[in-house]
């Protein structure tokens, strides 16, 4: 008599996809990549890199280290500074005219600090200007307003207009840029399987009406979408772009799923779910949705890079990131003027992240579709 | 048949009519008030109310509607909020040198896609496939805009060899020297998804059993691919061209704002910073009546290259 | 009755004729202006349109100031700008104070051939400038210069009316605008006002013909016809505008003294005696894109480039063209622009607004922690000059040696602050007296010269712990809630109309809140010693002490803070002859020459 009849356990879809990706060498290699930038996005999102990226380090346009520092511009720029207001500021015109915080600025400067409220009457200064004492003292202190830090005249990677680090910017553009990626994917393909779920399942009017839906939102152009969604935003941070992104990329999602639902409802584990008494919901989110989940997943890896992208031109139109922020966008946008100015390398490292990132996540979407697809052999 | 395209006409208007009214609550929401800025350096509450009437927004909005529905039906949008020039005389104009950038583009892309896509379905697995394909990857994942500068810089400037930028007066002028390295660019943009795209589609066709069957039976291979390939391959390519196209005018923005171009995409952009609402209305409309009868067009070529597709 | 045949006319009066033909030939003006000069420009942004009432941005009027004669302008030469007569025959009489103008203008001046003149020459009178001055009244043109001429006595009478009834009576007499005779303006003014002779200069006021306004009703903006030199011959819109000279333009001497400008005297030698327009047609491309700009005058498919200042380190570094344009022979000029950027506080916010005194110094405090220097090296690249008096050099009024008394000093605004009561928090960033979170709302419009501006206000309240934030609007929206006292701060600029102080100061003036106060400021005492001011003739130095304890006390309320007056760095190939950026003038083409053997390549 048989003993122990092996039970072999057909490997589920996941598992062959996995088999398969796993042989691809182009597909391990972009995938490494990938996670490469999202364990930097991580960790600068954690501020344990790139947290300084705002400090100016170098003087303004520093250049990279492998290029050696600029003596020319640095000379011209020093020229090219023109009569700007001197650091010392010069006595203040005298004139008659009162100064309502003459009385506060003799108490900041003198030795009995009194509040606000306790003014005494005569002590107001009248016909004299009442701020000689205060920068007479402040020139005779010779008081700059910053400890004039050393600026480097090189960065890794060049310094920006400021002088911030190119590299650091890079690094935590990444963050952003990448982030928005994903959320805004996260949201349109969120809104494109729920609307294509309900419109592919339930059929009749409400898929007339989502059909319609789409229609009116594919006809605006996506420009004009754009910039009245984002009118309608307004400009309050990084979120905004995510919603932007989102709220116009859904419709590419909603067709493919919407045809998947109308596929799948007709089959015969639908049927059966439903002898079984399951309700509609559990019968779309249940049991359909996991058969169509490999082309969801495949969408947002899609949906990601292209966001990447869109980012890009958002910030051109001027609905980028908030002024605190830094994303490759926002970079590209500051490096338009200054190619011509011979400074290439803030557009050359955000220019080639984001190209390595794109590739790396094209690539492997690539190879995550074919090892997905249940007709390839 | 008929029976088909009429019923596909009948459905476009409630889509119309969807279009209409979220342009006109998007813009009344938040399109911004043109007043402010027509009324000019010194203005009192008195000429802004005045400028408001003349252009017609102190009315209430159910009037507003009205009056642009009636203006759809009619095809007259008025004239610019911000120069007066009527509106329809802006599209005329505009749409030109619009086209001038996007026809060559559009037959020169799709040409030169089809015919790669068939070259590397010939080597297809090969080494030269796969390498073909990671360069298309790399070519489209860096931004239009670094494309844009970059060229613009090194072909314009720096080598002398296309005008930095401007439009000339005769069609073929505007076509030979201006065109150019804006259709150079928006072909190097476009060909890496557009080979990738279609590439799958041949290569859908060329695993299919009747090109198994063909060759079996000792046709060419050159026979079999520019032959029976490409005729099935076109159907989704049609397709993809054809929902394409209406967008394009619009996008071309970017090249048109870097290149001096008077086209639309730089009108609407122009109208959107003034709240020129008459021109955004009927670029709008304009755009969404042409995304509709395209998407028509081609479900009808559909059926007339595939005899088995079902209209529904 | 058998009519005589009329005497055959003597040989001796046909020589007479004929000499004195000849003598006319020689001694009017030859046709001057060659159409083998063409000289090529750029716009920056698109123009809008060319009906002088209906326009209101520079680039229209660059066009217009060619196209069409005003009674005055302003001496090509002489600095600081210097009115001059132009369809006028000479400087107005002024009477009564200032409120009473009286201009004789030129005989045989016609304006421009069109079909609305039906054939006929037409020439320009008096009731001309009468009528095109009524048209900004007309409330269908809703024209933004409207506000310029309101002081005119009975005007506004007439608008009302046309209000009432939808139609402008463009016939009725007005007492402060008439027409004495063919040739005599006399306009009648409400009030004291020593600057309307300015107004007069502008491109806006240039004479219009009823007749060419009326045929065209609706696209006056596309058919300008004028009695000036240059007629608007192609227009493609916001892309294209090319000029030609008018061949029945009156033509005038090149006659200009130099003044103290050591260029002058070149420009003098080169162009004296000649007769002008010289240059037969004008090509202005409308160019938004900087690099694009650049490139082409490079490519040399520019004559003159208004050299934005993106390109200033590389194009001008340390001020002197480089070497390349050196090589090619290309020149600067450079001026600084009667403008004046600024950053503005509402005074009439609630919670940042009004004269308390931790208010006062808050706002100092904030205007202390921006520091211009940086400014001017980074975002300005060394290409304007620091503004400390709100009246910009070259206009009259201006104070070179004016102090301001809160000058750049993060030290000492950290200290008021701290003395006020705003005390930081946790995370560095300062809350109310009261405990309540501080926020700082700084609105831009989302351009990247914009977002430059941001990041240094960023970095500059970060230094004193205010939290800012950026509030992103397109510019009508700006404008529109500045309007309504509505936006708490924002960084203008005001270019001048007129080479007078007047035209800055108004921009405090209470009364003006609403309109051009972005300010929204306020202050009883202020108004008072505004309206003295008004009363007093232009050069006065009692009226530049005024001004000065004017800007002192809107300087220590902290309503404005000063940035800088751009400077405008013209690049000028060396084919153009003659060239001189004036401050005021726009159309400065019709005064200089191109000389094409100079072209290189």
């Amino acid at each position: 008599m048989p003993r122990d009849i092996q039970h072999t356990v057909s490997p589920g879809v996941w598992t062959l996809a996995w088999r398969r990706l796993w042989r691809d060498r182009v597909a391990m290699v972009s995938l490494a990549i990938v996670a490469l930038f999202l364990v930097m996005m991580v960790l600068s999102g954690a501020g344990l890199i790139a947290k300084d990226w705002a400090k100016e380090v170098g003087v303004n346009y520093a250049p990279p280290t492998f290029q050696g520092p600029d003596v020319e511009t640095a000379a011209s720029g020093a020229a090219a500074g023109g009569p700007a207001a001197e650091a010392a500021p010069d006595q203040p015109t005298e004139l008659p005219v009162q100064d309502p915080l003459a009385d506060a600025l003799a108490a900041i400067r003198g030795e009995t600090k009194k509040a606000p409220g306790a003014e005494s009457a005569g002590t107001e200064s009248q016909n004299v200007d009442p701020l000689a004492e205060v920068m007479a003292d402040i020139r005779a202190k010779g008081t700059k307003a910053e400890v004039a830090e050393a600026r480097a005249p090189t960065l890794p990677l060049g310094g920006d207009k400021w002088g911030r680090d190119v590299l650091k910017k890079t690094i935590k553009g990444s963050e952003t840029s990448i982030f928005v990626g994903l959320a805004a994917a996260v949201v349109a393909v969120f809104l494109g399987t729920v609307f294509g779920a309900l419109a592919g399942y339930y059929g009749r009017w409400l898929d007339d009406f989502f059909n319609w839906f789409y229609s009116v939102f594919t006809a605006i152009p996506y420009l004009l979408l754009i910039l009245a969604v984002a009118a309608v935003l307004q400009q309050k941070g990084t979120m905004t772009i995510v919603l932007i992104l989102g709220l116009t990329g859904w419709t590419g999602v909603f067709r493919l799923i919407r045809g998947e639902y109308l596929k799948h409802k007709g089959r015969e584990y639908v049927q059966a779910a439903d002898a079984i008494g399951a309700s509609n919901a559990r019968r779309m989110f249940v049991h359909i949705f996991p058969n169509v989940s490999h082309v969801v997943l495949v969408q947002m890896s899609i949906l990601t890079v292209a966001f990447i992208k869109s980012e890009v031109i958002l910030s051109f139109l001027g609905f980028g990131v908030p002024v605190d922020v830094v994303s490759w966008g926002s970079m590209l946008n500051e490096a338009q003027n200054e190619l011509i100015l011979g400074k290439w390398w803030q557009l050359a490292a955000a220019g080639t992240a984001m190209a390595v990132l794109v590739t790396a996540f094209s690539l492997f979407t690539d190879a995550l579709r074919d090892a997905l697809d249940p007709k390839l052999k | 048949m008929s029976a088909y395209i009429i019923r596909r006409i009948w459905q476009m208007i409630p889509t119309m009519l969807g279009v209409i009214v979220l342009v006109f609550i998007l813009f009344n929401a938040v399109g911004g008030d043109p007043a402010y800025v027509l009324a000019g350096k010194i203005s009192s509450a008195e000429q802004i109310a005045n400028i408001r009437r003349q252009l017609g927004v102190d009315q209430p909005y159910y009037v507003q509607l009205w009056i642009f529905i009636k203006q759809v039906l009619t095809a007259d949008f008025g004239a610019s909020w911000s120069t007066n020039e009527p509106v329809s005389h802006i599209l005329a104009t505009r749409l030109g040198p619009s086209l001038t950038l996007l026809v060559p583009w559009l037959i020169l892309s799709t040409l030169i896609s089809i015919g790669l896509a068939l070259a590397v379905a010939y080597v297809r697995a090969s080494l030269t496939d796969r390498m073909v394909m990671i360069a298309c990857t790399v070519g489209l994942s860096i931004s239009i805009l670094v494309y844009i500068i970059v060229f613009q810089y090194v072909f314009a400037y720096k080598l002398g060899w296309f005008p930095v930028q401007g439009w000339g007066d005769s069609f073929w002028q505007n076509l030979v020297i201006y065109a150019s390295l804006p259709i150079i660019i928006l072909l190097v943009v476009s060909i890496a998804p557009d080979l990738r795209l279609y590439r799958t589609f041949v290569l859908d066709e060329v695993n299919q059993d009747y090109v198994r069957t063909a060759r079996a039976k000792g046709v060419s291979e050159n026979r079999i691919m520019w032959v029976h390939v490409l005729r099935n391959a076109s159907i989704p390519i049609i397709t993809q061209v054809m929902a394409t196209v209406p967008g394009l005018l619009i996008g071309a923005f970017l090249l048109e704002r870097f290149f001096s171009i008077p086209g639309i995409g730089r009108e609407v952009i122009l109208a959107v910073e003034r709240s020129d609402f008459p021109v955004i209305k009927a670029i709008t409309v304009y755009v969404a009546a042409a995304t509709m009868i395209f998407n028509l067009l081609a479900d009808l070529m559909y059926k007339a290259v595939d005899p088995r597709v079902q209209l529904k | 009755m058998i009519r005589r045949a009329p005497p055959a006319v003597s040989a001796a009066a046909t020589c007479v004729a004929g000499a004195a033909l000849v003598a006319a030939l020689a001694v009017a003006p030859a046709r001057a202006a060659d159409p083998e000069k063409v000289l090529h420009l750029e716009f920056e942004a698109a123009e809008t349109g060319f009906d002088p009432c209906k326009v209101q941005d520079y680039y229209s009027f660059v066009v217009n100031e060619g196209i069409f004669d005003s009674l005055l302008t302003y001496d090509y030469l002489a600095r600081p700008a210097k009115l001059v007569p132009r369809a006028a025959e000479a400087l107005p009489t002024v009477r009564d104070q200032a409120r009473t103008y009286v201009f004789k203008i030129k005989k045989g001046i016609y304006f421009a051939a069109d079909p609305a003149f039906k054939g006929r020459k037409r020439e320009l009178t008096a009731e001309d400038f009468v009528y095109s001055i009524k048209r900004f009244k007309d409330p269908a043109n809703r024209s933004p210069y409207e506000s310029f001429i309101e002081g005119i006595a009975g005007l506004e009478e007439l608008k009302k009316e046309a209000e009432k009834t939808g139609k402008f009576d463009y016939d009725r007499k007005v007492d402060g605008l008439q027409a004495l005779d063919r040739y005599t303006l006399q306009v009648k003014l409400k009030d004291t006002d020593y600057t309307f002779a300015y107004v007069m200069a502008l491109a806006n006021f240039g004479a219009v013909a009823r007749e060419v306004i009326e045929a065209y009703a609706e696209d006056t903006n596309a058919h300008p016809v004028g009695t000036g030199p240059y007629q608007l011959k192609e227009w493609v819109r916001s892309s294209k505008i090319i000029l030609e000279a008018n061949p029945g333009f009156r033509g005038f001497v090149w006659k200009f003294e130099p003044g103290t400008d050591p260029r002058d005297k070149e420009i003098v030698a080169a162009m004296k005696g000649k007769n002008m327009p010289q240059i037969g047609r004008v090509e202005i491309s409308v160019i938004e894109e900087q690099q694009a700009a650049w490139l082409a005058f490079q490519n040399g498919e520019l004559d003159v480039l208004h050299l934005r200042e993106q390109f200033a380190p590389i194009a001008i570094p340390g001020n002197k063209v480089n070497a390349e344009l050196a090589a090619a022979g290309a020149r600067l000029d450079r001026i600084t622009d009667p403008d004046l950027d600024y950053t503005y506080f509402n005074m009439a916010d609630p919670d940042f607004g009004g004269f308390a005194k931790e208010k006062i110094a808050l706002r100092r405090a904030i205007f202390m922690s921006f520091d211009n220097a940086e400014y001017l090296r980074v975002i300005r690249k060394g290409q304007a000059m620091e503004a400390q008096y709100p009246i910009p050099p070259g206009v009259v009024g201006h104070d070179a040696g004016y102090r301001t008394s809160i000058p750049y000093n993060p030290e000492l605004a950290n200290k008021l602050l701290d003395y006020f009561g705003y005390k930081r928090g946790g995370d560095g960033y300062r809350s109310w007296p009261d405990d309540r979170p501080l926020v700082w709302r700084y609105s831009s419009t989302p351009t990247s010269r914009d977002r430059e501006f941001d990041e240094l206000w960023q970095k500059s309240v970060e230094r004193i712990g205010i939290r800012l934030q950026v509030d992103k609007n397109k510019f009508p929206e700006e404008l529109k809630r500045e309007r309504a006292c509505q936006l708490l701060s924002r960084s203008a600029a005001w270019f001048a109309d007129y080479p007078d102080g007047d035209d800055f100061m108004q921009l405090l003036y209470g009364p003006n809140t609403h309109q051009n106060n972005s300010a929204c400021f306020q202050l009883p005492e202020w108004d008072r010693i505004y309206e003295r001011t008004r009363a007093l003739p232009p050069e006065s130095p009692e009226r530049n002490q005024l001004y000065r304890q004017l800007w002192r006390m809107a300087e220590v309320n902290g309503v404005w803070k000063l940035h800088d007056s751009r400077y405008r760095n013209m690049l000028v190939q060396p084919q153009v002859i003659g060239y001189k950026k004036h401050p005021i003038l726009l159309a400065e083409y019709m005064y200089y020459d191109l000389d094409n053997t100079r072209r290189r390549r």
